[in-house]
């Protein structure tokens, strides 16, 4: 069977947090650095990221899709460094090509910003049952119909792996070579997009008739199925996230 | 053509799905059977080098599939997938066919008459516009039959190929299967239907979780009625039958029964 979701079963304190909490979390942890725009502060956040990361036990399934997200970065980090609007300060040499320092620090920035809110996201998501999420969230008064979109949210990432496996053994089993170095890779991986967004999109209306058949759009009361989970430390928690944030507010007014 | 040896797969560890097996194929058309989660499919998926094994080796020709990819091997060996929507990926009948047959490297022209040959057999010669999504379960299956054809490999898996198929459509199968073993080829098939096994394959291997439990002519494997039931496999209504009329031999096709019936009867007259 394959897993349609990112999330781990692990025993870890962070799988003990609620929900909410992640959520008001990840609320902070892209907040702050906007309150306070300096490097200290982004790396600080990845740090604290990579921490709870490494905590959760779930540090290792992050790094395939930290791969994925830096080689993305990677080609804003040249285009900003060479052809940045602001650029004049020459930085350094690769090559034939002159890299400026104003480009290429606003491309960190971006870089840096955007690897912290992936990690923080990384950590709700590996760490929470989706269906624990979302029905936190719909007890909490949440229309069930946006609660199925966020749920569908954490499953298309995987879903789309998965679908990408059975295209690419659909593939290589037919002659389509898949292996060996990443000029193979590359040329491998183009034909399958096609086909993957393709399928997603059927997969997605056959579920969508599933779901209709089954009474998701009835207007009586829903029940449900499991008891409410015991988190630990919940106010506790909260009340430290909103301490951040203020502790930012206030250092912001008084620099 | 294949010797498996000693091979074991784990999807994760500590559940061993395939549990060290050790099966020669030579040219004999070969049925696998055994109940659902066997491990019939993974056994293929190995055999296709989908999949790697955990332990132990396989030989394809002379090539292990531990050291090749399985787009090297699809000169060799054609999978037809149990779930025809896990191997359709192209938007029209023609194209899903042509893409084995050139990227194993026929020329576009014979490429394209064996795809046409092949898609003839199988009854969709007409529908060659269409997008395969929009065809019914069975002619998609059918439509996967003839992609895996035309590339006109020396050995050819089926996994449950008459899935969804009317009479009609086993029928096809049937001539399908007759016609690749005239041209020497291994035909090997995963298959809960006895009734067809019993017509139509010369060798019978059934599965039982993870280990091939019996191995031999069908007619034989068909008389073991004892490990069979503890394989939960029910032997082929014809054969069936002729245990009911208190027959000892074993019977494959009605003709056989209908035959042996006549003499007695002659005798008994
Ligand atoms: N991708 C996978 N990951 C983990 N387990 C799997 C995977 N695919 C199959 N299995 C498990 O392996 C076992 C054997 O599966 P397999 O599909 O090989 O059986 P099968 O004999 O083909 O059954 P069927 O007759 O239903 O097709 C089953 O218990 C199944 O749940
Ligand atoms: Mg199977």
């Amino acid at each position: 069977m394959k897993a349609l979701t990112l999330y781990e079963d692990r025993n870890t304190f962070i799988h003990h947090v609620h929900p909410i909490n992640k959520l008001i979390y990840i609320f902070i942890i892209i907040v702050v650095p906007l309150i306070l725009p300096l490097f200290p502060v982004l790396i600080a956040g990845i740090i604290m990221n990579t921490v709870l990361l490494l905590i959760a036990n779930v540090f290792k399934k992050s790094l395939p899709i930290f791969g994925f997200v830096l080689l993305i970065l990677l080609t804003v980090l040249i285009i900003q460094g060479l052809f940045h609007a602001e650029n004049a300060t020459p930085l350094f040499h690769l090559g034939p090509l002159l890299f400026y320092k104003e480009g290429f620090f606003y491309a960190l920035q971006i870089t840096l910003r955007v690897l912290n809110i992936v990690a923080a996201f990384m950590i709700l998501v590996l760490t929470t049952k989706p269906s624990d999420l979302v029905e936190t969230l719909v007890r909490k008064g949440l229309s069930p119909k946006i609660g199925y979109v966020l749920q569908s949210v954490f499953q298309i990432i995987p879903q789309m792996l998965s679908t990408m496996e059975t295209i690419s053994d659909a593939q290589r089993s037919r002659g389509m070579e898949t292996e060996g170095n990443l000029f193979v890779r590359i040329k491998a991986f183009l034909p399958l997009l096609g086909p993957v967004v393709l399928n997603s999109l059927i997969q997605t209306r056959e579920r969508a008739m599933a779901l209709e058949v089954r009474g998701f759009s009835s207007l009586r009361h829903k029940t449900f199925l499991n008891e409410v989970k015991n988190y630990r430390y919940t106010t506790f928690i909260q009340f430290t996230l909103w301490l951040v944030l203020l502790a930012a507010i206030i250092w912001r007014v008084v620099l | 053509m294949i010797k498996v040896k000693d091979v074991s797969f784990s999807y994760q560890a500590g559940t061993e799905i395939i549990k060290d097996i050790t099966l020669h194929f030579d040219q004999r058309s070969t049925a696998i059977i055994g109940q659902n989660g066997a491990g019939k499919t993974t056994f293929v998926k190995l055999l296709k080098g989908l999949l790697k094994p955990s332990s132990g080796d396989i030989i394809i020709g002379d090539s292990s599939v531990n050291e090749t990819t399985p787009a090297t091997l699809a000169k060799q060996i054609g999978l037809v997938f149990q779930n025809p929507n896990d191997q359709i990926f192209k938007r029209s009948v023609l194209e899903e066919v042509l893409f084995g047959p050139l990227n194993i490297g026929q020329n576009p022209e014979l490429a394209k008459e064996n795809a046409l040959n092949a898609l003839k057999m199988v009854g969709l010669e007409n529908r060659l516009e269409v997008n395969p999504q929009d065809l019914s379960l069975s002619d998609k299956k059918l439509l996967c039959i003839a992609s895996i054809i035309a590339m006109d490999t020396n050995i050819i898996i089926l996994d449950e190929p008459t899935i969804a198929q009317d009479h009609l459509g086993k029928q096809k199968i049937k001539e399908i299967i007759q016609s690749l073993k005239e041209k020497q080829k291994l035909v090997m098939t995963i298959i809960h239907d006895m009734d067809f096994v019993a017509e139509n394959f010369e060798r019978t291997i059934v599965f039982q979780q993870g280990k091939a439990i019996l191995d031999g002519s069908t007619r034989e494997v068909f008389a073991e009625s004892d490990i069979l039931a503890a394989a939960r496999v029910e032997p082929p209504s014809i054969t069936q039958l002729g245990y009911w009329l208190g027959y000892k031999q074993v019977f494959l096709t009605e003709k056989e029964l209908i035959e042996t019936i006549k003499t007695d009867s002659k005798i008994a007259l």
